[in-house]
């Protein structure tokens, strides 16, 4: 397949612990209508899976369940792989770092 | 406003969810509504501005499309659907102006078709909440001297019509209450409007109770406890919806225990009072026994009577009876009754109200509407198409199928006739909430209209057809080489027949419509001017009815001089009187029509004539500034033991009296069973009674002393900026007798204001429909000359090289634009003409073909034609000739 920087940005993203589709925008800068269809394309590679969040953490929070993605052991690879031909930005990692305590469970 | 926002970007997602495979269609949905919601509450927290905040859900929300888009093509592999919409959209974008005129082409289009259709489905075809519906009537009183009909009933009549008829299974009364809510605390709460029913009012309805149960002869009984039976609304509002309250105690007005024995279902609507804007009952109570003030009182209606026709008897069958009683009733009570008639009316008839008779012609202006709305998506169609006819020509040359490009336009159509659908059902739902805002208060039906879908679909499929046809054409006929020639270098001249045919078509029904509205408005301005008689600012009144209480005439006299005197003496009131039939009061005086006879005046062949009797107290003719014009007015010195006394209005005047002065002479009449021989003292000025559109009638005014009737509407005027107000003067009432009931309470303009809701009603949705044609049609004028000039810029080019100034080029682009609106005006004219007879029972002051309305409507319609051109003509004269010329040669 053929890594885009995007889809390295996203899979880098993840790889931070950012799990939903929106805090993923929010990480990579990236538009909604480009984060999404890498999704997309990464679930169907097989490189992310997707899931329904618990619905006792949408409850506590009031809102409907979202869904997360996670980086499979065969994604893990592959982000090993792109991160040696792109430079990722130090920022998500950062931003990681900042966000995660309230915004990522 | 963030929900806005959330709600905006929600819809978006579920309209592009559309695109997305149906298997995964709901989740891909809550994932996207999940990540909005979540979005939405952080960004609640950033002090940002809102607008930003509003813009970042919408653009976070628009990035649905590429997702949604992508899992398509995954589905389907159709790469060349994704392509064309694509394509679609960057085209679409390109040429906003078109864009947006075909938007609001279609939102309009659409918008009014499906609100008026399912304005009538609401009215005609929608079931009633009530089992077997269609046997429910409703029974009025008619006064068949003015054909007024729709009357409530008055106390006694209803009472005998009960214990008569046979051709109900089940007939009730009904009369409308309000009750103070008291908590427990003794905290009073909004008062409650209430109908007091007779026991048989819940087997009329037949619907089943959410709990409990309805009236059954255990509340009536004689020392029985007090009953009552709550709407589903009250249910929930106040006694939060527990199913345990059946059996409880609520307490009303002054600590009246009442045990709740039944609980309605949601949505059950029964306005039965249609004059007034009263809300629907909230609660009914048993009402206690009729009392002999009640079954003798045959002059004021405010009674309801609802039935449901007995198994086997059809409505002819039940009028006929009706016919019968009430003729009996009327040689019976020949004073009270012998103008009165009763109807009987289907409660679906009754709630539809007078917008019944008027949906035929707001049907037809919505269908003029849609058919302008295709002539106008067509002409914007054919012009775009024939303006691409380059782009398809090249895009042929590079090999696209002809197939390839009639899919590239129905795809942008299909894309438009979406968004324009979507935000016409937009303005459908802003429309119908704006109806049953508007609405006058006998149209019951049309507060909770659901969208129809089915008018919208037809609605949506006709313009979408008008615009396939129209865009499709310059493709098809681009395969015809010598057509493709033709288009090339210009239209052909029928396309150019057929853009010209649909312009004229466009004015031509706007000219109807506004026609219409023109009317309509100039009616309703000569109403508002039209001097009722009196001045209505700054006076209140309150309508008291004594008789249950005040049990003899000298009470009832010594009664309502008091409160007069008693208010008068308040500071800031100007003046006060009372009278027993108020103009543009609530409940109607039925029959003080009555015969008279003027002492030495040779009695004409047939009946004696007839005059409205009204006795007036205090300062009446003061409180409500109407004039005297000759003799004296009433004062202290006209008491019970003094001669009779009367004063005659002044078309009772000129009519009973046309060469003599009525002041001196002496007529003869009788009022409730009251022999009078009075002496005529004055002459008053005219008064408007019930509506400002009817004449004044002929009144004969006499002192209340004089007969001390017992439902008098007190009038009174406040000094400007004065501190009264109408719960001041009803504590006034009050004062004197706590228990008495105020039947109504109000401000005379606003009573006056009310009789016009109907008109105001009537004018909104024709006015609309004018509105939205006259706007379609100077679109469809400004593509039409747009396109036009951009076509003739080489030959305005031309014309400029050889000398022509701008001023001829700018008549050039004019005379095309005033020569459609002309013709279309001309074609409107003789269409409106045999038309505007039908709203002959809606006009005022104004005939049928009023000439000023045709001359000004003709004139605004060509202005506006004419100001369509502005834009074009300013292209056209601002172009560089040279440029031009050296283009394309």
């Amino acid at each position: 397949m053929n890594f885009t920087y995007p889809t390295t940005l996203v899979l880098h993203a993840l790889a931070n612990g950012f799990r939903h589709g929106f805090d993923i925008i929010d990480a990579t800068e990236l538009p909604s209508g480009t984060v999404y269809p890498i999704l997309r394309r990464l679930e169907r590679d097989d490189l992310v899976t997707g899931d329904w969040e618990d619905h006792v953490i949408a409850r506590e929070e009031q809102r409907p369940p979202r869904r997360y993605y996670e980086l499979t052991a065969a994604g893990r690879a592959v982000l090993a792989e792109a991160r040696a031909r792109f430079r990722v930005p130090r920022s998500i990692a950062a931003r990681a770092r900042r966000l995660r305590p309230s915004e990522s469970s | 406003m963030p929900r806005m926002a959330l709600r905006a970007a929600l819809a978006l997602v579920r309209v592009i969810a559309v695109l997305v495979p149906g298997n995964t269609r709901a989740q891909w949905t809550a994932e996207w509504a999940a990540e909005l919601e979540h979005r939405s509450r952080q960004l609640a927290r950033r002090s940002d501005s809102t607008w930003s905040r509003d813009m970042d859900l919408i653009r976070r929300a628009l990035g649905a499309l590429p997702d949604a888009a992508w899992l398509r093509r995954q589905f389907t592999l159709d790469a060349d659907a994704v392509r064309d919409t694509a394509h679609g959209v960057r085209m679409l974008a390109k040429a906003p102006g078109f864009t947006v005129s075909v938007l609001l082409v279609f939102a309009l289009g659409i918008g009014a078709t499906t609100a008026v259709l399912s304005l009538t489905d609401a009215l005609l075809v929608r079931p009633l909440p009530l089992p077997d519906a269609d046997r429910v009537m409703t029974i009025w009183q008619v006064n068949r001297e003015t054909g007024q009909g729709r009357l409530d009933v008055a106390p006694g009549n209803a009472i005998d019509l009960v214990q008569r008829t046979r051709s109900f299974e089940a007939l009730a009364i009904a009369e409308n209450w309000s009750v103070k809510h008291t908590l427990p605390g003794g905290e009073p709460l909004q008062p409650l409007a209430a109908a007091r029913v007779t026991e048989s009012f819940f087997k009329v309805l037949a619907v089943p109770m959410l709990y409990g149960r309805g009236f059954g002869p255990d509340d009536y009984r004689a020392g029985a406890n007090r009953t009552i039976v709550l709407s589903h609304r009250v249910w929930l509002e106040r006694f939060g919806a527990d199913p345990s309250v059946i059996g409880r105690i609520a307490i009303f007005d002054e600590n009246v225990p009442y045990t709740i024995v039944g609980v309605m279902p949601p949505r059950i609507e029964l306005r039965l009072v249609e004059r007034t804007r009263r809300p629907e009952p909230l609660i009914w109570l048993a009402r206690p026994a009729f009392d002999a003030a009640e079954r003798n009182n045959r002059t004021q209606g405010y009674w309801n009577l609802i039935g449901r026709l007995a198994p086997g008897v059809t409505l002819q069958q039940a009028e006929a009876e009706l016919a019968v009683l009430s003729a009996n009733l009327a040689r019976e009570h020949p004073e009270t009754n012998a103008r009165l008639a009763t109807e009987i009316l289907p409660i679906r008839a009754h709630l539809a109200g007078s917008l019944r008779v008027l949906l035929p012609l707001f049907l037809g202006a919505a269908g003029i509407l849609l058919v302008v709305a295709c002539a106008n998506v067509a002409t914007l169609f054919l012009a775009r198409g024939s303006s691409r006819v380059r782009e398809f020509a090249m895009r042929q040359a590079l090999g696209a199928s002809r197939g390839r490009l009639v899919r590239q336009m129905l795809t942008e159509s299909l894309l438009l006739a979406t968004l324009g659908g979507a935000l016409g059902l937009l303005l459908a739902r802003w429309a119908l909430d704006t109806v049953a805002r508007l609405r006058p208060p006998d149209i019951a039906l049309v507060d909770h209209v659901p969208i129809d879908l089915r008018p919208a679909l037809i609605a949506c499929g006709v313009t979408l057809l008008a615009a396939l046809v129209a865009g499709l054409l310059p493709s098809v006929q681009l395969s015809r080489p010598a057509a493709a020639r033709a288009l090339r270098e210009g239209r052909s001249s029928a396309s150019r027949r057929t853009h010209n045919t649909l312009v004229v078509l466009e004015v031509a029904a706007a000219f109807v419509l506004a026609i219409g509205a023109g009317l309509l408005t100039r009616s309703f301005v000569n109403l508002v001017r039209t001097d009722p008689g009196f001045q209505a600012d700054h006076v209140s009144v309150l309508q008291v009815f004594a008789y249950a209480r005040q049990n003899t005439p000298e009470k009832r006299t010594r009664f309502f001089a008091e409160v007069v005197d008693r208010i008068r003496a308040l500071p800031g009131v100007a003046a006060a009187g009372a009278v027993s039939s108020m103009p543009f009061g609530e409940a109607k005086i039925l029959s003080d029509t009555l015969p008279f006879t003027i002492v030495g005046q040779v009695p004409g062949a047939g009946p004696a004539p007839l005059i409205n009797i009204v006795p007036v107290a205090g300062d009446y003719f003061g409180a409500m500034r109407i004039p005297l014009l000759r003799g004296r007015s009433f004062d202290h010195t006209d008491s019970a033991q003094s001669p009779a006394v009367v004063l005659v209005s002044h078309s009772a005047a000129a009519q009973f009296w046309p060469d003599a002065d009525p002041v001196g002479a002496t007529v003869r009449f009788q009022l409730l069973g009251k022999r009078y021989e009075a002496r005529v003292v004055g002459v008053v000025g005219d008064v408007r009674h019930d509506t400002l559109d009817r004449p004044a009638r002929a009144e004969l005014f006499l002192p209340h002393a004089q007969t001390g009737f017992g439902s008098m509407s007190v009038v009174v005027r406040t000094a400007p900026g004065s501190p009264v107000t109408i719960r001041t003067l009803k504590a006034q009432v009050w004062a004197l007798d706590p228990r008495l009931s105020i039947y109504s309470s109000d401000a005379l303009d606003h009573l006056v204001s009310r009789t016009l809701t109907g008109r105001r009603f009537n004018l909104f949705l024709l006015g609309g429909f004018a509105a939205a044609t006259l706007l379609l049609a100077s679109a469809g004028v400004f593509a039409l000359v747009s396109f036009s000039t951009t076509h003739r810029l080489r030959e305005f080019a031309v014309r400029m090289a050889l000398g022509a100034r701008r001023a001829d080029i700018v008549r050039l682009v004019l005379i095309q634009a005033v020569a459609l609106a002309v013709t279309g005006v001309a074609i409107g004219a003789a269409v409106a003409l045999p038309l505007t007879p039908m709203l002959r029972a809606l006009l005022f002051g104004v005939t049928t073909n009023d000439p000023a309305t045709f001359v000004a409507v003709g004139i605004a319609l060509v202005a506006i034609a004419a100001a369509a051109c502005y834009l074009p003509a300013r292209r056209a004269i601002s172009v560089d000739p040279s440029l031009v010329l050296r283009r394309d040669t």
